[in-house]
Protein backbone atom coordinates (compact mmCIF):
# COMPACT_ATOMS: atom_id res chain seq x y z
CA UNK A 1 0.00 0.00 0.00
CA UNK A 2 1.37 3.47 -0.96
CA UNK A 3 2.12 5.83 2.01
CA UNK A 4 -0.72 7.93 3.57
CA UNK A 5 -1.96 11.14 2.09
CA UNK A 6 -2.81 13.37 4.99
CA UNK A 7 -4.83 16.45 5.62
CA UNK A 8 -6.30 18.49 7.75
CA UNK A 9 -9.92 17.72 6.83
CA UNK A 10 -10.93 14.65 4.96
CA UNK A 11 -14.67 14.79 3.78
CA UNK A 12 -16.62 11.42 2.67
CA UNK A 13 -19.54 12.60 -0.02
CA UNK A 14 -18.93 14.74 -2.52
CA UNK A 15 -23.71 15.53 -2.80
CA UNK A 16 -24.65 18.51 -1.38
CA UNK A 17 -23.48 18.22 2.15
CA UNK A 18 -19.70 17.53 1.61
CA UNK A 19 -19.81 20.47 -1.27
CA UNK A 20 -20.97 23.14 1.31
CA UNK A 21 -18.69 21.43 3.66
CA UNK A 22 -15.64 21.99 1.54
CA UNK A 23 -16.93 25.73 0.89
CA UNK A 24 -16.93 26.66 4.73
CA UNK A 25 -13.57 25.21 5.16
CA UNK A 26 -12.45 26.91 2.35
CA UNK A 27 -10.05 30.05 2.71
CA UNK A 28 -8.74 29.37 6.35
CA UNK A 29 -5.33 27.48 4.58
CA UNK A 30 -6.64 23.59 5.57
CA UNK A 31 -5.86 21.00 3.36
CA UNK A 32 -9.01 19.23 2.34
CA UNK A 33 -9.60 16.01 0.55
CA UNK A 34 -13.67 14.91 -1.06
CA UNK A 35 -14.06 11.30 -1.30
CA UNK A 36 -16.79 9.83 -3.59
CA UNK A 37 -17.18 6.38 -5.29
CA UNK A 38 -18.56 8.34 -7.54
CA UNK A 39 -15.96 9.75 -10.65
CA UNK A 40 -17.68 13.45 -10.20
CA UNK A 41 -18.92 14.71 -7.49
CA UNK A 42 -22.88 16.01 -6.93
CA UNK A 43 -24.20 13.34 -5.09
CA UNK A 44 -27.54 11.14 -5.44
CA UNK A 45 -29.39 14.46 -6.15
CA UNK A 46 -26.99 15.96 -8.97
CA UNK A 47 -25.53 12.70 -10.49
CA UNK A 48 -23.85 14.03 -13.28
CA UNK A 49 -22.99 12.75 -16.94
CA UNK A 50 -19.84 11.29 -17.34
CA UNK A 51 -17.10 13.88 -18.85
CA UNK A 52 -16.99 12.81 -22.01
CA UNK A 53 -21.30 13.28 -22.61
CA UNK A 54 -22.43 16.69 -23.33
CA UNK A 55 -26.12 16.79 -22.16
CA UNK A 56 -27.59 20.45 -23.08
CA UNK A 57 -30.36 21.73 -20.89
CA UNK A 58 -29.26 19.25 -18.14
CA UNK A 59 -31.35 18.86 -14.79
CA UNK A 60 -32.68 22.95 -15.85
CA UNK A 61 -35.60 22.71 -13.96
CA UNK A 62 -36.01 25.34 -10.80
CA UNK A 63 -35.18 23.10 -7.96
CA UNK A 64 -31.75 22.14 -9.25
CA UNK A 65 -30.95 25.92 -9.23
CA UNK A 66 -29.44 26.21 -6.23
CA UNK A 67 -27.33 23.00 -6.87
CA UNK A 68 -26.07 23.93 -9.81
CA UNK A 69 -24.85 27.49 -7.97
CA UNK A 70 -23.07 25.54 -5.51
CA UNK A 71 -21.75 22.59 -7.46
CA UNK A 72 -19.87 25.23 -9.62
CA UNK A 73 -18.44 27.34 -6.36
CA UNK A 74 -17.16 23.62 -5.03
CA UNK A 75 -15.62 22.85 -8.38
CA UNK A 76 -13.58 25.99 -8.25
CA UNK A 77 -12.11 25.04 -4.76
CA UNK A 78 -8.30 24.10 -4.13
CA UNK A 79 -9.58 20.40 -2.76
CA UNK A 80 -7.99 17.69 -3.21
CA UNK A 81 -10.88 15.32 -5.04
CA UNK A 82 -10.45 11.69 -4.71
CA UNK A 83 -13.49 10.51 -6.77
CA UNK A 84 -13.40 7.14 -7.73
CA UNK A 85 -12.69 6.00 -4.62
CA UNK A 86 -14.49 4.03 -2.10
CA UNK A 87 -14.21 4.07 2.07
CA UNK A 88 -13.83 0.60 3.32
CA UNK A 89 -13.29 1.36 6.85
CA UNK A 90 -13.13 4.51 8.79
CA UNK A 91 -11.74 5.18 12.41
CA UNK A 92 -11.03 8.31 14.06
CA UNK A 93 -8.42 10.38 12.15
CA UNK A 94 -7.77 7.88 9.27
CA UNK A 95 -9.73 6.19 6.32
CA UNK A 96 -9.08 3.65 4.77
CA UNK A 97 -10.02 3.85 0.75
CA UNK A 98 -9.89 1.64 -2.25
CA UNK A 99 -9.49 3.32 -5.64
CA UNK A 100 -8.58 2.58 -8.90
CA UNK A 101 -4.97 2.16 -8.02
CA UNK A 102 -6.06 -0.44 -5.31
CA UNK A 103 -5.91 0.49 -1.33
CA UNK A 104 -4.96 4.17 -0.51
CA UNK A 105 -4.43 5.13 3.27
CA UNK A 106 -5.65 9.02 4.51
CA UNK A 107 -4.86 10.40 7.74
CA UNK A 108 -6.98 13.51 9.15
CA UNK A 109 -7.53 15.89 11.79
CA UNK A 110 -10.89 16.01 11.61
CA UNK A 111 -13.34 13.38 9.43
CA UNK A 112 -16.98 14.35 8.25
CA UNK A 113 -19.37 11.17 7.43
CA UNK A 114 -21.74 12.87 4.51
CA UNK A 115 -22.47 9.88 2.73
CA UNK A 116 -25.86 10.18 1.87
CA UNK A 117 -28.66 7.87 0.98
CA UNK A 118 -30.08 4.85 -0.53
CA UNK A 119 -33.40 3.67 -1.36
CA UNK A 120 -35.11 1.63 1.02
CA UNK A 121 -35.12 -1.91 -0.71
CA UNK A 122 -38.05 -3.34 -0.09
CA UNK A 123 -38.31 -7.63 -0.88
CA UNK A 124 -41.41 -8.58 -2.95
CA UNK A 125 -42.03 -11.94 -4.64
CA UNK A 126 -40.18 -11.59 -8.31
CA UNK A 127 -37.69 -8.90 -7.26
CA UNK A 128 -34.50 -10.74 -7.89
CA UNK A 129 -35.40 -10.66 -11.74
CA UNK A 130 -33.33 -8.99 -13.87
CA UNK A 131 -35.08 -5.18 -14.88
CA UNK A 132 -36.23 -4.72 -11.48
CA UNK A 133 -34.22 -1.73 -9.84
CA UNK A 134 -34.68 0.57 -7.08
CA UNK A 135 -36.38 3.88 -8.55
CA UNK A 136 -33.16 5.80 -7.22
CA UNK A 137 -31.15 3.55 -9.36
CA UNK A 138 -33.50 4.20 -12.32
CA UNK A 139 -33.41 7.91 -11.87
CA UNK A 140 -29.81 7.94 -11.74
CA UNK A 141 -29.79 6.09 -15.08
CA UNK A 142 -31.94 9.13 -16.73
CA UNK A 143 -29.56 11.74 -14.75
CA UNK A 144 -26.30 10.81 -15.15
CA UNK A 145 -26.01 7.86 -17.80
CA UNK A 146 -28.58 9.43 -19.98
CA UNK A 147 -30.19 6.11 -20.13
CA UNK A 148 -34.13 5.10 -19.73
CA UNK A 149 -33.49 0.99 -18.23
CA UNK A 150 -36.93 -0.18 -20.70
CA UNK A 151 -39.31 0.20 -23.03
CA UNK A 152 -42.21 0.53 -20.60
CA UNK A 153 -40.90 1.39 -16.86
CA UNK A 154 -43.63 0.71 -14.42
CA UNK A 155 -42.74 3.12 -11.21
CA UNK A 156 -44.49 1.78 -7.61
CA UNK A 157 -44.57 2.25 -3.88
CA UNK A 158 -45.11 4.87 -1.55
CA UNK A 159 -43.06 7.94 -2.12
CA UNK A 160 -43.62 10.66 -4.02
CA UNK A 161 -40.42 11.08 -5.75
CA UNK A 162 -41.88 8.79 -8.59
CA UNK A 163 -43.92 11.50 -9.89
CA UNK A 164 -40.74 13.38 -10.13
CA UNK A 165 -38.99 10.57 -11.64
CA UNK A 166 -41.36 9.39 -14.08
CA UNK A 167 -41.67 12.99 -15.15
CA UNK A 168 -37.65 12.85 -16.44
CA UNK A 169 -38.23 9.29 -17.72
CA UNK A 170 -40.91 10.92 -20.37
CA UNK A 171 -38.82 13.97 -20.83
CA UNK A 172 -36.38 11.46 -21.70
CA UNK A 173 -38.17 10.22 -24.34
CA UNK A 174 -39.08 6.84 -22.64
CA UNK A 175 -42.63 5.47 -21.87
CA UNK A 176 -44.03 4.89 -18.37
CA UNK A 177 -46.52 2.09 -17.94
CA UNK A 178 -47.78 3.42 -14.67
CA UNK A 179 -46.93 5.12 -11.85
CA UNK A 180 -48.68 3.25 -8.80
CA UNK A 181 -48.97 4.73 -4.58
CA UNK A 182 -49.66 1.68 -2.63
CA UNK A 183 -51.62 4.28 0.13
CA UNK A 184 -54.94 6.29 -1.14
CA UNK A 185 -54.96 10.03 -2.13
CA UNK A 186 -56.26 10.84 1.21
CA UNK A 187 -53.83 9.62 3.12
CA UNK A 188 -51.49 11.59 1.29
CA UNK A 189 -53.03 14.77 1.54
CA UNK A 190 -53.82 14.17 5.07
CA UNK A 191 -50.21 15.33 6.40
CA UNK A 192 -50.15 18.13 4.56
CA UNK A 193 -53.44 19.43 6.07
CA UNK A 194 -52.13 18.73 9.47
CA UNK A 195 -48.78 20.71 8.85
CA UNK A 196 -49.60 23.22 6.32
CA UNK A 197 -47.13 25.56 6.88
CA UNK A 198 -44.45 23.35 6.85
CA UNK A 199 -46.20 23.25 4.14
CA UNK A 200 -46.53 26.14 2.66
CA UNK A 201 -42.38 26.56 2.83
CA UNK A 202 -41.79 24.53 0.72
CA UNK A 203 -44.16 24.96 -2.41
CA UNK A 204 -41.44 25.05 -4.61
CA UNK A 205 -41.65 21.22 -4.10
CA UNK A 206 -45.08 20.61 -4.14
CA UNK A 207 -45.39 22.85 -7.42
CA UNK A 208 -42.44 20.42 -8.88
CA UNK A 209 -45.23 17.37 -7.81
CA UNK A 210 -47.69 19.14 -9.89
CA UNK A 211 -46.19 20.08 -12.71
CA UNK A 212 -44.79 16.52 -13.07
CA UNK A 213 -48.25 14.98 -12.36
CA UNK A 214 -49.43 17.74 -15.68
CA UNK A 215 -46.45 16.39 -17.37
CA UNK A 216 -47.45 12.40 -16.70
CA UNK A 217 -51.37 13.39 -17.97
CA UNK A 218 -50.60 14.69 -20.98
CA UNK A 219 -48.08 12.17 -21.72
CA UNK A 220 -51.07 9.70 -20.90
CA UNK A 221 -49.41 7.91 -17.89
CA UNK A 222 -51.55 6.33 -15.37
CA UNK A 223 -50.93 7.51 -12.06
CA UNK A 224 -52.94 5.99 -9.41
CA UNK A 225 -53.51 5.39 -5.35
CA UNK A 226 -54.63 2.74 -3.25
CA UNK A 227 -52.90 0.60 -5.75
CA UNK A 228 -49.92 -1.81 -4.13
CA UNK A 229 -47.74 -4.50 -6.12
CA UNK A 230 -48.06 -7.79 -5.19
CA UNK A 231 -45.81 -9.87 -7.21
CA UNK A 232 -43.41 -9.14 -10.12
CA UNK A 233 -43.14 -12.33 -13.05
CA UNK A 234 -40.99 -12.65 -16.01
CA UNK A 235 -38.86 -15.91 -17.36
CA UNK A 236 -35.71 -13.75 -18.48
CA UNK A 237 -36.30 -10.82 -16.94
CA UNK A 238 -39.76 -8.90 -15.70
CA UNK A 239 -42.08 -8.82 -18.13
CA UNK A 240 -45.42 -8.02 -15.60
CA UNK A 241 -46.24 -6.71 -12.38
CA UNK A 242 -49.17 -7.93 -10.44
CA UNK A 243 -51.26 -5.45 -8.17
CA UNK A 244 -53.89 -4.98 -6.15
CA UNK A 245 -55.72 -4.03 -9.12
CA UNK A 246 -55.03 -6.51 -12.19
CA UNK A 247 -51.74 -6.99 -14.19
CA UNK A 248 -49.60 -4.78 -15.76
CA UNK A 249 -47.59 -5.26 -18.65
CA UNK A 250 -43.76 -3.93 -18.14
CA UNK A 251 -40.01 -4.85 -18.39
CA UNK A 252 -38.05 -2.81 -15.97
CA UNK A 253 -39.46 -2.17 -12.40
CA UNK A 254 -38.34 1.04 -9.85
CA UNK A 255 -39.31 0.35 -6.58
CA UNK A 256 -40.28 3.37 -4.67
CA UNK A 257 -40.92 2.90 -0.95
CA UNK A 258 -38.84 5.49 0.69
CA UNK A 259 -34.70 6.13 1.75
CA UNK A 260 -32.71 5.30 4.53
CA UNK A 261 -29.27 6.84 5.55
CA UNK A 262 -26.36 5.36 4.84
CA UNK A 263 -25.19 4.34 8.50
CA UNK A 264 -22.28 1.46 7.70
CA UNK A 265 -19.67 4.15 8.33
CA UNK A 266 -20.49 6.12 11.37
CA UNK A 267 -21.52 2.69 12.71
CA UNK A 268 -17.88 1.58 12.15
CA UNK A 269 -16.83 4.64 13.81
CA UNK A 270 -18.68 3.95 16.64
CA UNK A 271 -20.92 6.75 16.68
CA UNK A 272 -23.81 6.71 18.34
CA UNK A 273 -26.89 6.44 16.10
CA UNK A 274 -31.03 6.07 16.17
CA UNK A 275 -34.05 4.76 14.31
CA UNK A 276 -34.35 6.84 10.90
CA UNK A 277 -38.31 7.28 10.36
CA UNK A 278 -40.75 4.85 8.99
CA UNK A 279 -39.04 3.43 6.20
CA UNK A 280 -36.28 2.01 8.64
CA UNK A 281 -32.69 2.29 8.94
CA UNK A 282 -30.09 4.27 11.24
CA UNK A 283 -29.30 8.05 11.04
CA UNK A 284 -26.09 9.87 12.84
CA UNK A 285 -27.04 11.49 15.89
CA UNK A 286 -24.46 15.03 16.34
CA UNK A 287 -25.05 18.33 18.43
CA UNK A 288 -25.15 21.80 17.80
CA UNK A 289 -22.10 21.89 15.64
CA UNK A 290 -22.81 18.46 13.80
CA UNK A 291 -20.75 16.81 15.67
CA UNK A 292 -20.88 12.77 16.32
CA UNK A 293 -20.67 10.65 19.74
CA UNK A 294 -17.21 10.15 18.36
CA UNK A 295 -14.17 12.88 18.98
CA UNK A 296 -12.93 14.17 15.74
CA UNK A 297 -15.74 12.78 14.00
CA UNK A 298 -18.35 14.93 12.25
CA UNK A 299 -21.49 13.80 10.33
CA UNK A 300 -24.24 15.59 7.62
CA UNK A 301 -26.17 15.42 4.72
CA UNK A 302 -28.22 12.36 5.14
CA UNK A 303 -26.05 10.34 7.24
CA UNK A 304 -28.11 12.60 9.84
CA UNK A 305 -31.35 12.05 8.57
CA UNK A 306 -33.31 12.10 5.01
CA UNK A 307 -34.67 15.22 4.58
CA UNK A 308 -33.86 16.54 1.27
CA UNK A 309 -30.70 18.23 -0.61
CA UNK A 310 -31.74 21.71 0.88
CA UNK A 311 -30.97 20.30 4.66
CA UNK A 312 -28.20 17.91 3.56
CA UNK A 313 -26.51 21.42 1.88
CA UNK A 314 -27.64 23.48 5.37
CA UNK A 315 -26.23 20.67 7.68
CA UNK A 316 -22.89 20.34 5.55
CA UNK A 317 -22.62 24.13 6.03
CA UNK A 318 -22.71 23.42 9.83
CA UNK A 319 -20.49 20.69 9.89
CA UNK A 320 -17.83 22.93 7.57
CA UNK A 321 -18.18 25.80 10.49
CA UNK A 322 -17.84 23.37 12.99
CA UNK A 323 -14.78 21.75 12.03
CA UNK A 324 -12.97 25.29 11.20
CA UNK A 325 -13.79 26.30 14.58
CA UNK A 326 -12.78 22.92 16.11
CA UNK A 327 -9.28 23.65 14.08
CA UNK A 328 -9.55 27.03 15.68
CA UNK A 329 -9.25 28.62 11.82
CA UNK A 330 -12.45 29.96 13.12
CA UNK A 331 -13.03 32.22 16.75
CA UNK A 332 -15.72 30.75 18.66
CA UNK A 333 -17.79 33.99 18.24
CA UNK A 334 -17.54 34.53 14.64
CA UNK A 335 -18.60 30.96 14.28
CA UNK A 336 -21.86 31.21 16.05
CA UNK A 337 -22.22 33.80 13.56
CA UNK A 338 -22.20 31.94 10.71
CA UNK A 339 -23.95 28.98 12.30
CA UNK A 340 -27.19 30.58 13.13
CA UNK A 341 -28.17 31.25 9.13
CA UNK A 342 -27.77 27.05 8.27
CA UNK A 343 -29.12 25.86 11.86
CA UNK A 344 -32.69 27.56 10.67
CA UNK A 345 -32.52 26.23 7.42
CA UNK A 346 -31.90 22.93 8.74
CA UNK A 347 -34.93 23.04 11.52
CA UNK A 348 -36.92 23.83 8.69
CA UNK A 349 -36.22 21.31 6.36
CA UNK A 350 -36.64 18.79 8.91
CA UNK A 351 -40.09 20.17 9.86
CA UNK A 352 -40.66 19.61 5.83
CA UNK A 353 -39.07 16.25 6.02
CA UNK A 354 -40.94 15.37 8.77
CA UNK A 355 -43.93 16.07 6.55
CA UNK A 356 -42.88 13.84 3.54
CA UNK A 357 -42.21 10.64 5.77
CA UNK A 358 -45.62 11.10 6.95
CA UNK A 359 -46.76 11.47 3.31
CA UNK A 360 -44.70 8.44 2.20
CA UNK A 361 -44.98 6.42 5.08
CA UNK A 362 -44.65 2.61 3.78
CA UNK A 363 -45.78 1.05 6.69
CA UNK A 364 -48.71 -0.41 5.70
CA UNK A 365 -47.85 -1.39 2.15
CA UNK A 366 -44.74 -3.47 2.27
CA UNK A 367 -45.63 -7.04 0.10
CA UNK A 368 -46.23 -10.35 1.45
CA UNK A 369 -43.79 -12.12 0.95
CA UNK A 370 -43.91 -15.59 -0.71
CA UNK A 371 -41.88 -18.51 1.28
CA UNK A 372 -39.34 -18.62 -1.18
CA UNK A 373 -38.87 -14.75 -1.46
CA UNK A 374 -35.21 -14.03 -1.33
CA UNK A 375 -34.62 -11.66 1.65
CA UNK A 376 -31.30 -11.40 1.89
CA UNK A 377 -30.18 -11.16 -2.29
CA UNK A 378 -26.27 -11.30 -1.52
CA UNK A 379 -26.39 -14.55 0.16
CA UNK A 380 -30.08 -15.95 -1.05
CA UNK A 381 -31.62 -16.13 1.83
CA UNK A 382 -35.37 -16.57 1.74
CA UNK A 383 -38.30 -15.43 3.90
CA UNK A 384 -39.15 -18.95 5.11
CA UNK A 385 -35.65 -19.42 6.69
CA UNK A 386 -35.63 -15.84 8.60
CA UNK A 387 -39.41 -16.79 9.48
CA UNK A 388 -38.13 -19.65 10.95
CA UNK A 389 -35.32 -18.33 12.78
CA UNK A 390 -37.05 -14.90 14.37
CA UNK A 391 -39.72 -17.04 15.90
CA UNK A 392 -36.42 -18.75 18.22
CA UNK A 393 -37.06 -14.93 19.38
CA UNK A 394 -33.06 -14.57 18.64
CA UNK A 395 -31.20 -11.40 17.23
CA UNK A 396 -30.69 -9.64 14.10
CA UNK A 397 -26.70 -11.18 14.53
CA UNK A 398 -27.70 -14.22 15.79
CA UNK A 399 -29.90 -14.96 12.64
CA UNK A 400 -26.79 -13.54 10.60
CA UNK A 401 -24.76 -16.05 11.76
CA UNK A 402 -27.19 -18.60 11.32
CA UNK A 403 -28.55 -17.94 7.78
CA UNK A 404 -25.62 -15.77 6.41
CA UNK A 405 -28.24 -13.30 6.30
CA UNK A 406 -26.65 -9.90 5.71
CA UNK A 407 -22.87 -11.74 5.38
CA UNK A 408 -22.94 -10.42 1.76
CA UNK A 409 -21.49 -8.33 -0.24
CA UNK A 410 -23.52 -5.50 0.64
CA UNK A 411 -23.45 -5.94 4.47
CA UNK A 412 -26.87 -6.45 5.13
CA UNK A 413 -27.64 -2.86 3.32
CA UNK A 414 -30.23 -4.32 1.48
CA UNK A 415 -31.39 -6.92 3.72
CA UNK A 416 -31.23 -5.43 7.44
CA UNK A 417 -34.53 -2.64 7.70
CA UNK A 418 -36.40 -6.14 6.18
CA UNK A 419 -35.22 -8.43 9.18
CA UNK A 420 -35.66 -5.91 11.54
CA UNK A 421 -39.13 -5.63 10.25
CA UNK A 422 -39.52 -9.06 11.19
CA UNK A 423 -38.09 -9.08 14.60
CA UNK A 424 -40.42 -7.18 16.37
CA UNK A 425 -38.11 -6.13 20.01
CA UNK A 426 -35.88 -3.55 19.73
CA UNK A 427 -32.83 -4.69 18.16
CA UNK A 428 -29.27 -3.24 17.28
CA UNK A 429 -29.28 -4.58 13.73
CA UNK A 430 -25.75 -5.67 12.37
CA UNK A 431 -22.26 -4.76 13.74
CA UNK A 432 -21.13 -2.81 11.40
CA UNK A 433 -18.20 -4.39 9.75
CA UNK A 434 -15.06 -4.06 7.41
CA UNK A 435 -15.08 -3.89 4.56
CA UNK A 436 -17.65 -1.27 3.78
CA UNK A 437 -17.62 -1.71 -0.03
CA UNK A 438 -16.02 -5.07 -1.61
CA UNK A 439 -12.16 -5.54 -2.02
CA UNK A 440 -10.23 -7.90 -2.99
CA UNK A 441 -7.70 -9.42 -0.79
CA UNK A 442 -4.45 -8.90 -2.98
CA UNK A 443 -5.80 -4.85 -3.46
CA UNK A 444 -5.55 -4.95 0.36
CA UNK A 445 -2.09 -6.57 0.11
CA UNK A 446 -0.83 -3.94 -2.43
CA UNK A 447 0.11 -6.63 -4.95
CA UNK B 1 -35.97 -5.69 -23.06
CA UNK B 2 -32.42 -3.06 -23.73
CA UNK B 3 -32.31 0.36 -21.95
CA UNK B 4 -33.00 3.15 -24.66
CA UNK B 5 -30.27 5.74 -24.82
CA UNK B 6 -31.74 9.24 -24.64
CA UNK B 7 -30.62 10.99 -27.46
CA UNK B 8 -32.32 14.40 -27.31
CA UNK B 9 -29.74 16.73 -26.36
CA UNK B 10 -27.15 14.42 -25.39
CA UNK B 11 -23.55 14.07 -27.13
CA UNK B 12 -21.70 10.99 -26.37
CA UNK B 13 -18.31 9.94 -25.94
CA UNK B 14 -16.27 8.36 -28.83
CA UNK B 15 -17.44 4.76 -30.24
CA UNK B 16 -16.03 2.00 -28.02
CA UNK B 17 -16.50 -1.69 -27.62
CA UNK B 18 -16.13 -4.19 -24.88
CA UNK B 19 -16.60 -8.00 -24.81
CA UNK B 20 -18.99 -9.27 -22.31
CA UNK B 21 -18.31 -13.18 -21.93
CA UNK B 22 -16.79 -13.25 -25.46
CA UNK B 23 -19.16 -10.86 -27.42
CA UNK B 24 -18.86 -7.85 -28.29
CA UNK B 25 -20.84 -4.94 -27.50
CA UNK B 26 -20.93 -1.48 -28.88
CA UNK B 27 -21.04 1.67 -26.84
CA UNK B 28 -19.44 4.86 -25.77
CA UNK B 29 -16.75 6.27 -23.90
CA UNK B 30 -18.33 7.50 -20.29
CA UNK B 31 -20.49 4.99 -20.00
CA UNK B 32 -20.57 2.52 -16.85
CA UNK B 33 -20.11 -1.33 -17.79
CA UNK B 34 -23.44 -1.51 -16.60
CA UNK B 35 -25.12 1.00 -18.85
CA UNK B 36 -23.33 -0.72 -21.82
CA UNK B 37 -24.56 -4.36 -21.11
CA UNK B 38 -28.50 -2.86 -20.14
CA UNK B 39 -28.56 -1.04 -23.67
CA UNK B 40 -26.69 -4.29 -25.55
CA UNK B 41 -29.83 -5.99 -23.80
CA UNK B 42 -27.78 -7.84 -21.14
CA UNK B 43 -29.30 -7.63 -17.92
CA UNK B 44 -28.04 -10.36 -15.99
CA UNK B 45 -24.72 -9.30 -14.28
CA UNK B 46 -24.19 -13.21 -12.68
CA UNK B 47 -26.63 -16.26 -11.87
CA UNK B 48 -27.47 -16.86 -7.80
CA UNK B 49 -27.09 -20.01 -6.12
CA UNK B 50 -30.65 -21.24 -7.74
CA UNK B 51 -29.36 -20.57 -11.38
CA UNK B 52 -31.31 -17.61 -11.42
CA UNK B 53 -29.88 -14.84 -13.71
CA UNK B 54 -29.31 -11.81 -11.57
CA UNK B 55 -29.38 -7.98 -12.23
CA UNK B 56 -28.36 -4.94 -11.06
CA UNK B 57 -30.20 -3.19 -8.47
CA UNK B 58 -29.38 0.19 -6.81
CA UNK B 59 -26.91 1.98 -10.22
CA UNK B 60 -25.17 3.51 -6.90
CA UNK B 61 -22.48 1.31 -5.38
CA UNK B 62 -24.57 0.23 -2.62
CA UNK B 63 -26.11 -3.12 -3.17
CA UNK B 64 -22.70 -4.58 -5.01
CA UNK B 65 -25.34 -6.90 -7.12
CA UNK B 66 -23.63 -5.43 -10.73
CA UNK B 67 -20.15 -7.45 -9.60
CA UNK B 68 -18.32 -8.69 -12.65
CA UNK B 69 -14.72 -9.51 -13.20
CA UNK B 70 -12.45 -7.64 -15.60
CA UNK B 71 -11.10 -10.58 -17.65
CA UNK B 72 -7.15 -10.26 -17.60
CA UNK B 73 -6.36 -8.57 -14.04
CA UNK B 74 -9.13 -10.82 -12.61
CA UNK B 75 -10.58 -7.84 -10.81
CA UNK B 76 -14.03 -7.45 -9.52
CA UNK B 77 -15.48 -4.23 -9.91
CA UNK B 78 -19.24 -2.76 -9.38
CA UNK B 79 -20.47 -2.95 -13.05
CA UNK B 80 -22.31 0.58 -12.06
CA UNK B 81 -19.35 2.61 -11.03
CA UNK B 82 -16.87 1.23 -13.33
CA UNK B 83 -16.25 2.60 -16.76
CA UNK B 84 -16.59 0.82 -20.15
CA UNK B 85 -12.44 0.96 -21.83
CA UNK B 86 -12.25 0.36 -25.35
CA UNK B 87 -11.28 -3.56 -25.76
CA UNK B 88 -12.35 -4.26 -21.99
CA UNK B 89 -13.14 -8.16 -21.53
CA UNK B 90 -15.93 -8.59 -18.64
CA UNK B 91 -16.92 -11.96 -17.49
CA UNK B 92 -20.20 -12.40 -16.11
CA UNK B 93 -19.26 -15.56 -14.77
CA UNK B 94 -16.92 -15.02 -11.75
C1 LIG C 1 -30.37 7.14 -5.96
C2 LIG C 1 -30.94 8.36 -5.30
C3 LIG C 1 -31.53 9.38 -6.07
C4 LIG C 1 -32.05 10.53 -5.46
N1 LIG C 1 -32.64 11.51 -6.23
C5 LIG C 1 -33.21 12.59 -5.63
C6 LIG C 1 -33.89 13.60 -6.38
O1 LIG C 1 -33.99 13.52 -7.59
N2 LIG C 1 -34.45 14.64 -5.74
C7 LIG C 1 -34.36 14.77 -4.40
O2 LIG C 1 -34.87 15.74 -3.85
N3 LIG C 1 -33.69 13.86 -3.66
C8 LIG C 1 -33.14 12.77 -4.24
N4 LIG C 1 -32.51 11.82 -3.48
C9 LIG C 1 -32.28 12.12 -2.06
C10 LIG C 1 -30.89 12.81 -2.13
O3 LIG C 1 -29.89 11.85 -1.97
C11 LIG C 1 -30.62 13.93 -1.23
O4 LIG C 1 -31.64 14.85 -1.14
C12 LIG C 1 -29.27 14.63 -1.41
O5 LIG C 1 -28.54 14.19 -2.52
C13 LIG C 1 -28.53 14.37 -0.14
O6 LIG C 1 -27.30 14.96 -0.13
P1 LIG C 1 -26.10 14.35 0.71
O7 LIG C 1 -24.96 15.25 0.47
O8 LIG C 1 -26.54 14.10 2.09
O9 LIG C 1 -25.85 12.91 0.09
P2 LIG C 1 -25.55 12.43 -1.41
O10 LIG C 1 -25.95 13.41 -2.40
O11 LIG C 1 -26.13 11.07 -1.50
O12 LIG C 1 -23.97 12.31 -1.43
C14 LIG C 1 -23.30 11.31 -0.71
C15 LIG C 1 -22.12 10.84 -1.51
O13 LIG C 1 -21.34 9.98 -0.69
C16 LIG C 1 -20.80 8.98 -1.49
N5 LIG C 1 -20.51 7.82 -0.63
C17 LIG C 1 -21.35 7.14 0.19
N6 LIG C 1 -20.70 6.14 0.81
C18 LIG C 1 -19.42 6.17 0.36
C19 LIG C 1 -18.26 5.37 0.62
N7 LIG C 1 -18.28 4.34 1.47
N8 LIG C 1 -17.12 5.69 -0.03
C20 LIG C 1 -17.07 6.74 -0.89
N9 LIG C 1 -18.13 7.52 -1.17
C21 LIG C 1 -19.28 7.24 -0.55
C22 LIG C 1 -21.85 8.68 -2.53
O14 LIG C 1 -21.26 8.16 -3.70
C23 LIG C 1 -22.50 10.03 -2.74
O15 LIG C 1 -22.05 10.69 -3.89
C24 LIG C 1 -31.97 10.66 -4.06
C25 LIG C 1 -31.40 9.63 -3.30
C26 LIG C 1 -30.88 8.49 -3.89
C27 LIG C 1 -30.27 7.43 -3.04
S1 LIG D 1 -26.11 -1.90 -8.94
FE1 LIG D 1 -25.87 -1.75 -6.81
S2 LIG D 1 -23.71 -1.65 -6.64
FE2 LIG D 1 -24.01 -1.57 -8.75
Amino acid sequence: MAEALSFDVAIVGGGPAGQAAAIQLAGHGLSIAVVDEQARPGGQILRQPPRAFRVAHWLAGRSYRALHAQFAAFEALPVTWLGGHSVLDAAPGRLLLHGPDGAVSVTARRILIAAGCQDLAVPIPGWTLPGVYSAGGVQAMVKSQQIVPGARVLLAGTHPLQLVIAEQIVRGGGTVAGVLFAQSRAAMLAPMLRDPAAAFRRATDLLAGQAALATLRRAGVPVRYGVGLTALRGSDWVSEAITTDGTIACDAVGLCYGFVPQSGLPRMLGAEVVQAGPAGGWRCVHDEWMRTSVAGVFAAGETTGVAGAAAAAAGGALAGIGIARDLGSLAPDAAERAAAAPRRVLARHRRFAALLDAIADPRGHFPALEPETLVCRCEDVPHAALCAEVATGASANAIKRATRCGMGLCQGRNCEPSLLRMIAAPDPGFTARFPARPVTIGDLAGD
Amino acid sequence: MSAIRIDDDVQRGTPIRILVDGAPIACFEGETIATAMLAADRLAFRQDTRGAGRGMFCNMGSCCECMVTLVGSGRRVRACLADARDGMEVSTRG
